[in-house]
């Protein structure tokens, strides 16, 4: 018997089984998707609409301030309340993946 | 000994293209995983559209025994003949083509953890369908008082769709003098402010229609207004002063829908123009089977929303009871749901995947309530992985601990707040279904 055939005839069986277990295709997520994605509901998916202000597009420091600047003021609109709701290392995280995000063009 | 040769070559080459083209199909063919989603609300439209848009082979397929979902957000506005019953129609068009996800329209019958697999009920006979992970969002059931309630006589309506045009063709038939009885559930239950929004806007379309003397009572299970009790105490005591009657502390006791009449501990009502008892509620009966807490809902990891008992089974939505600190609930509501589906589809792709969990979650729920035909209040709450607190401070453990909550100032309680909801509603009835 041919050795290295058998051993081709081992790896063609055993191969394809290791492959069965399960696996997704996605990479690791990219950090601050999850968090960003809490902005969804009202901003669309990805933060590009339909719904308020696009938050899609912007400079990472452009979200981030006006962040700091809703928790800051004293509450008028919602979005001052929503904004107490994350510490300013998640804010960080959420403006810098929104600002990875195409949007539209819109406001 | 082995003679490496051109025919020999040729021979493993051909082997090796062979064995080269055996993965791709196996992967394809068995590889990829299958996630069963049970509920088309907003908990697992969100989920089965994330995992698909974020899980990139993830096979989804969403289970509901009806071929559209009837939004109960802004349904109280269909009640009152302000909205149409299509604008709260969601379809799964989106979710089918544009996200790849199979639908089956059914009714999921029993769960069989051991050997990860769903009976579901079809128009055509039962379909068993093998999952890797289940994800469960059927929404709330209902626990009824004792005597004979029949809901195709007294809606409750606290699930859209027919129930919500029966109320409104009994609203409709209402006239002077008559009186609209309302109850508000024991808490927890689905959508905190949503009886009170009720109460205001059939005040309000009592006052426009010209109906004299008639009103509305607010039977509450509870001790006080579990949702904006600001905006919601001055809309009953200013807005529609003389329209509505509050009452606390009403344990519902008993209830004859055929004389649409209700007994409670503060008070005894027979014979109202329309009793709009709103049952307490537990999670949905797939869930329930699970097994339930206290209070009827199934414990989940904040993390994952698995169950405590099957780490590949989730539960989402008005069904999870989420670890919180006491007095600051989770809320039961279709925004929370959504944030929900987003913590469990990333979950299930890092498990997938042999990652560790993200513990660095929020989830936020922001809503909208209609106080008249044109005025709208708000609401906010966020919550954040972590320490959870008991009613002495004492950190109990780890779960969504409430980090703010508040509702619109008294100065918020306007027409741009009406405009503001119907901006909400688009956008996220877009980001669950579209």
């Amino acid at each position: 018997m041919n050795p290295s055939k058998s051993c081709l005839r081992i790896l063609m069986v055993g191969i394809p089984l290791a492959l069965a277990s399960l696996a997704v295709s996605a990479q690791t997520p990219p950090p601050g998707r999850l968090l960003a994605s809490q902005c969804s509901q009202c901003h669309g998916t990805n933060g590009s609409g339909p719904g308020f202000d696009e938050i899609a597009g912007k400079s990472a420091n452009e979200i981030y301030h006006e962040l700091q600047e809703m928790k800051a003021r004293p509450v008028e609109g919602i979005m001052d309340r929503q904004a107490r709701g994350y510490t300013d290392a998640q804010m960080r995280l959420i403006a810098d993946y929104l600002s990875t995000q195409p949007g539209n063009g819109g406001d | 000994m082995h003679h490496f040769n051109r025919r020999n070559f040729l021979k493993s080459a051909g082997a090796i293209a062979a064995f080269a083209a055996i993965p791709r199909a196996v992967s394809a063919a068995v590889t990829s995983p299958r996630v069963v989603v049970v509920g088309g609300g907003f908990g697992g439209a969100t989920l089965a559209k994330y995992l698909r848009m974020w899980g990139g082979n993830v096979q989804v397929t969403l289970v509901d025994p009806n071929p559209t979902h009837i939004s109960c957000i802004l349904s109280n506005l269909v009640v009152t003949g302000a909205m149409s019953m299509s604008r709260i129609t969601l379809a799964y068009d989106s979710l089918k083509t544009r996200h790849g996800v199979s639908v089956l329209q059914g009714k999921a019958l029993s769960i069989d953890p051991a050997g990860n697999r769903l009976t579901v009920e079809t128009g055509t006979g039962n379909q068993v369908l093998d999952y890797d992970h289940l994800v469960l969002s059927p929404g709330i059931d209902f626990t009824p008082a004792p005597g004979n309630w029949n809901p195709n006589l007294t809606p409750h309506a606290w699930q859209a769709g027919a129930q919500t045009t029966l109320l409104k063709s009994q609203l409709a038939a209402m006239r002077a003098n008559d009186t609209f009885v309302l109850t508000v559930p024991k808490s927890p239950y689905r959508c905190p402010p949503g009886p009170y929004e009720r109460a205001c806007l059939i005040a309000d379309y009592l006052r426009v229609k010209g109906r004299t003397g008639a009103k509305v009572i607010v039977l509450d299970a509870n001790a006080s207004i579990q949702a904006e009790p600001e905006a919601f105490t001055r809309a009953f005591t200013v807005t529609h002063a003389g329209r509505i009657q509050y009452v606390p502390n009403a344990n519902v006791l008993s209830v004859d829908s055929a004389t649409r009449s209700i007994s409670t501990s503060a008070m005894n009502i027979s014979n109202a123009k329309v009793l709009n008892y709103i049952p307490n509620q537990r999670a949905g009966a797939i869930a329930a089977s699970l097994g339930v807490n206290l209070l009827g809902f199934v414990a989940v990891n904040p993390l994952s929303y698995a169950t405590l008992a099957h780490p590949n089974i989730h539960v989402i939505g008005d069904s999870c009871a989420v670890p919180a600190s006491d007095g600051k609930a989770v809320p039961k509501s279709g925004h929370m749901a959504n944030a929900q589906a987003k913590v469990c589809a990333d979950a299930i792709l890092r498990t997938l995947s042999g990652e560790v969990l993200d513990q660095n979650v929020a989830t936020n729920s922001a809503c909208y309530s209609p106080i008249t035909a044109r005025t709208a209040s708000w609401l906010s709450a966020n919550f954040i992985y972590g320490d959870i607190y008991d009613g002495n401070g004492a950190v109990k453990g780890k779960g969504m601990h409430r980090v703010d909550l508040g509702e619109a100032p008294s100065s918020g309680v306007d027409g741009d707040s009406y405009q503001d909801m119907l901006t909400w509603a688009d956008s996220f009835f877009s980001d669950s279904f579209k």
